[in-house]
């Protein structure tokens, strides 16, 4: 106490005890009468057996207490869990986790100063801490009661809110010191790292670590969108699941349900391996803690940025003044400004509305109108029955491109938003990726369309020479020769001529007929192959598409002779196999599903052996028709898989990530690894550490990124290969093929579920679209109300009273 | 001779971390040095002969320039006429001219794809190695070198949360039963397998299964059942 208080408090009690004499004689009296009438005794009597009871009772109680409380704790493992600022009593006890295991994630870009400072990050447990940034020159309470107050991010640009929320904290914590001179001042929770500019790794100890564990990160820069994920990132838009979990049972095909029956037998299988396992592991704050170190990681640049950039306000540091020339040019710096401000609000006020205004309705015209084309091209007389879009190509093209247009909108207002946060914030960069990739797929459409288009153009007499010739030559001349090839015994089969003449004149003269018809069509070629290539100018996809509808139309005959080839052979077939079982005295009981032996009559038996060998003899002359048409329809239908393949690779080829993945594979992330560092030469080689404690183990772990696997970029494309492959070389459709049932084309809704991948399974409606660029709009707005009209100025202004302030901020 | 049976490494700096490495690269001595060096040298001679075959193959077409334009040293030394100069020494020299008939005598949908085929065997790795590394708090991770030189490591890492047990199974491969160590994924239809390709004999796998539970799970608080 200060001497002067005391004087005064001396002054005070003796002024008062002369004052009130009376009082004090008083008192002296009630002293003696208390000590003659026992009361002392007494007292201390009381005191001795109360001195008793707190040692014998209330003291082991206590002590059993917190033991039992720390058994708690150990045993459950979830000491400082998932809050551990919220376990106030757990960091009083000090109880250490049983295997002393520290573990630190150390960023690979800190300077690697020999200064002393602060190390500051996150705490995810007690012994598991997440280095941000070292702050040097700093103390060490100070940093901390800042922490705590949150002033380091009072001024950032975005509500720090988000950050805390991410990384599981309400705020970051000091974690230790780094190149202190005397280690044992500091808190022994805390972190100790020395490093110099010559060693490689810090080193680190902690009072109550027994092993070390290093993990050393490199940040990734989010101003370049780099960041780190658990899962690969996902290029195609996950909420189609959704849509084909509604599919109904009869929608579904065979191979599906097929694929759902083995999905099942394998979830049991996966439910059964889990009654393998006998105990049941709890997992520890640390392993639980990865998905937080993940958002740590991906935080890491810009926290500390905002932290470097704030700590001028830790306290009093170095400052220079600035110098005539400096001062020179920042006026100038403001002057520039200044007009620039001036300019750019002039256009923000006046022309840049008047220019968004009529961008919105043009875009909103435009959306109306696609949603007219929609409509007619999603028409389905009953539910169930095929729309115009499931049946033509062009007319699914048309579909595809308006859903991106319709689409376009709505994406960029999301993306717009992720420049009015953190950069850090990692959700939306799918969604960038997704939204470029199809920006630049349709550009580079166009290009192709207008080279493509300009050529068809400008050679289309020519081009529709060539289309006439090949249409003569491969759907008539080629159908006709081979059908009078089959009908003048074919490679020495000696086939019934007699039918073979009749089924040949059959066809040759519908091909007659269908020939005229393609004659009358070659006037008006070059008129269509000059809308084909005029419609190129929509993108290289269109003139494609419009090819494979002009195909199938123009096959039409060949897919009729298909199918009556095949219905005849079918019918043949099956007239047969039950003329078989007559033959053996059998007969097929449609009733009961099976074979039974049946009783025949003579005649019948003779009539039905007749006309099943006349029937059996007259097989390969069917059968040789039958495999002419069906051999033209597959080349069709490969002919129309080629173009499909074509307009699914350029509608949906994942160019920009596979620009990406060449040009920044952190962008692209699909996963992480670790990996094992040699730590002994690195301990060993430093001679100036003579005084490492030997007790503490460390391992050196470097933390990196997996760049996203090519085959999970195409993993779409070969989902749809799979597809086809199971439908069409499947042995049922070989079986299909032989018995001359007709094999079903593969449901285009499962053959382009990959063209619609990219799209949201519902699209926003105009009056939502028009909402959110709306909002969009006046945001805008509001921000350039709000643009500080000069901030070089404030400076300016502020710089006589306070040179501190901007030379830090 | 240059390959051992797939035997074991470890790795552990601190009790907490360890990596199990099975590979197949045996001990390094000087005679296994030689030999990988004569190696290297022949598969370098082996994949300039084929693309001299390739390029003579090339000239030989009437789409070619003829190499003889760069008949003299370039002046310097760092240039692209100074890689012509050298393609056309090696082209006039006696193995360059008899490489050269034998280009023209392949036809050339043979001589393609054997020439690719040949350049994959040349970057075909001699040894594989494959590893499991153990970090308490964080989980395993399994890698397999690739088969190329070409290629990067595979790699797998399974969180500790996600990890439903480690265990050795076996398994019918041909006439041999063969035991594995198999770590099963919380929320997964297969099992990861490690060291799949090496399949390593059963008392490295059970040593690594010891080891690999002993590191990743801490000893239970009162030493009762683990």
């Amino acid at each position: 106490m200060h001497p002067f208080s005391v004087l005064a408090i001396g002054i005070f009690i003796s002024g008062y005890i002369t004052a009130r004499w009376d009082l004090v004689t008083r008192l002296y009296e009630l002293a003696i009468f208390a000590w003659e009438y026992g009361v002392v005794a007494r007292a201390a009597q009381g005191f001795a057996l109360l001195t008793t009871i707190f040692f014998g009772i209330f003291v082991p109680v206590a002590l059993v207490a917190q033991k039992e409380t720390k058994l708690v704790f150990l045993h459950e493992n979830s000491y400082g869990g998932e809050d551990p600022f919220k376990l106030g009593a757990g960091d009083r006890l000090r109880a250490r986790q049983h295997d002393g295991l520290m573990r630190v994630f150390w960023p690979t870009d800190v300077p690697k100063s020999d200064r002393p400072g602060v190390v500051v990050g996150w705490r995810n447990s007690n012994l598991d801490v997440f280095v941000v940034a070292i702050l040097d020159d700093t103390d060490p309470r100070n940093v901390e009661f800042h922490l705590k107050a949150g002033t380091l991010f009072r001024n950032s640009p975005y509500p720090p809110a988000h950050f805390y929320e991410l990384c599981g904290h309400t705020s970051m914590h000091v974690l230790g010191v780094s190149n202190v001179v005397d280690p044992t001042t500091a808190d022994p929770s805390w972190v100790c790292a020395r490093s110099n500019p010559t060693l490689q790794v810090p080193i680190i100890t902690c009072p109550k670590a027994s092993s070390v564990q290093i993990i050393l990160y490199d940040r990734p820069q989010p101003q370049g969108m780099q960041y780190i994920s658990l899962n690969p990132i996902a290029l195609a838009l996950g909420d189609q699941n959704g849509e084909e979990g509604v599919k109904s049972e009869d929608q579904e095909s065979a191979e599906e349900t097929q694929e759902r029956k083995a999905k099942e037998a394998k979830r049991k299988l996966v439910e059964k391996l889990k009654l393998h396992t006998i105990t049941k592991r709890i997992p520890s704050a640390r392993d639980k803690a990865l998905p937080k170190i993940v958002n740590q990681v991906n935080w890491s640049f810009e926290l500390e940025k905002t932290l470097q950039k704030n700590v001028g306000r830790l306290g009093p540091r170095p400052k220079r003044s600035l110098s005539v020339s400096e001062r020179v040019v920042e006026s100038a710096a403001t002057m520039r400004n200044f007009v620039h401000m001036q300019l750019l609000d002039l256009f923000a006020a006046y022309v840049f509305p008047i220019i968004q205004k009529t961008f919105i309705f043009f875009l909103l015209g435009h959306r109306i109108l696609a949603e007219m084309l929609l409509a007619v091209l999603e028409f389905r007389i009953k539910p169930g029955s095929a729309a115009l879009k499931d049946i033509s190509a062009t007319a699914q093209q048309i579909e595809i491109r308006l859903q991106q247009f319709c689409y376009w909108p709505m994406q960029y207002v999301t993306l717009r938003k992720r420049n009015t946060n953190w950069a850090s914030i990692t959700t939306s960069h799918p969604d960038y990726i997704r939204f470029y990739n199809s920006l630049w797929l349709v550009a580079n459409d166009v290009i192709i369309g207008l080279a493509l288009g300009s050529y068809i153009i400008e050679h289309a007499d020519w081009v529709a020479e060539q289309v006439n010739d090949i249409l003569r030559k491969y759907t008539v001349e080629a159908l006709q020769s081979s059908i009078s090839w089959l009908m003048g015994w074919p490679a020495g089969l000696k086939l019934n001529a007699e039918l073979a003449t009749f089924l040949g004149d059959l066809f040759l003269w519908v091909i007659d007929y269908w020939s005229n018809c393609v004659y009358m069509l070659s006037p008006s070629l070059p008129k269509i192959v000059w809308f084909v290539g005029f419609s190129s100018f929509a993108g290289a996809s269109m003139p494609i598409a419009l090819v494979s509808d002009f195909v199938s139309a123009l096959t039409v005959h060949i897919y009729s002779f298909y199918l009556a080839s095949a219905r005849i052979y079918h019918w043949q077939l099956t007239i047969l196999v039950s003329l078989f079982h007559l033959f053996r005295g059998k007969k097929h009981n449609v009733l009961r599903n099976r074979i039974d032996s049946c009783d025949y009559d003579l005649d019948q038996l003779l009539v039905g052996t007749i006309l099943f060998t006349v029937l059996f003899f007259l097989l390969p002359t069917v059968v040789v028709f039958y495999l002419n048409f069906a051999v033209a329809r597959m080349i069709i239908i490969a002919l129309k898989a080629v173009f499909d393949t074509l307009l699914s690779c350029l509608n949906h080829f994942p160019l920009f990530a596979l620009m990406l993945r060449v040009k920044d594979p952190r962008r692209l992330p699909g996963g992480i690894r670790f990996e094992l560092r040699d730590t002994q030469n690195n301990l060993n080689s430093d001679p100036n550490s003579p005084d490492i404690p030997r007790g503490t183990p460390t391992s050196v772990i470097y933390f990196k990124s997996i760049p996203l696997p090519f085959e999970v970029m195409f993993q779409q494309y070969f989902q749809m290969a799979q597809r086809i492959r199971k439908h069409y070389f499947s042995p049922r459709v070989l079986l299909c093929l032989v018995t001359g049932k007709f094999v079903p084309p593969i449901d285009r809704r499962n053959l382009y579920s990959l063209q619609y991948s990219m799209l949201p399974a519902r699209r926003a409606t105009v009056g939502e679209m028009w909402r959110a660029v709306s909002v969009e709009l006046s945001q805008t707005r509001r921000k350039s109300a709000q643009r500080p009209f000069n901030p070089s100025m404030q400076n300016w202004g502020k710089r006589a009273g306070n040179g501190r302030a901007r030379a830090y901020h | 001779m240059l390959t051992t049976l797939p035997h074991l490494r470890i790795r552990r700096p601190s009790p907490t971390t360890a990596e199990f490495t099975v590979t197949t690269l045996p001990p390094p001595t000087l005679s296994l040095r030689i030999l990988r060096t004569i190696l290297i040298v022949f598969r370098l001679l082996l994949l300039l002969s084929i693309c001299t075959v390739l390029s003579s193959r090339w000239l030989q077409s009437p789409f070619a320039q003829p190499l003889d334009t760069y008949p003299l040293w370039p002046r310097t030394w760092a240039s692209t006429d100074t890689l012509w100069y050298i393609a056309g020494c090696l082209h006039r020299s006696r193995l360059g001219i008899a490489l050269g008939g034998l280009a023209a005598r392949i036809p050339l949908p043979l001589l393609v794809p054997g020439a690719a085929t040949l350049c994959y065997g040349i970057a075909l790795r001699v040894h594989s190695s494959e590893s499991l590394l153990v970090l308490r708090g964080l989980g395993v991770q399994t890698s397999e070198s690739p088969r190329t030189y070409l290629a990067s490591a595979a790699t797998r890492f399974i969180p500790t949360e996600k990890i439903q047990d480690i265990f050795v199974n076996e398994a019918f491969r041909g006439f041999e039963v063969r035991y594995y160590l198999v770590v099963v994924v919380e929320g997964e239809e297969d099992v990861v397998v490690v060291f799949p390709g090496l399949l390593p004999r059963r008392h490295i796998v059970e040593k690594v299964w010891r080891e690999a539970r002993e590191c990743l799970y801490e000893k239970a608080p009162r030493g009762g059942i683990e």
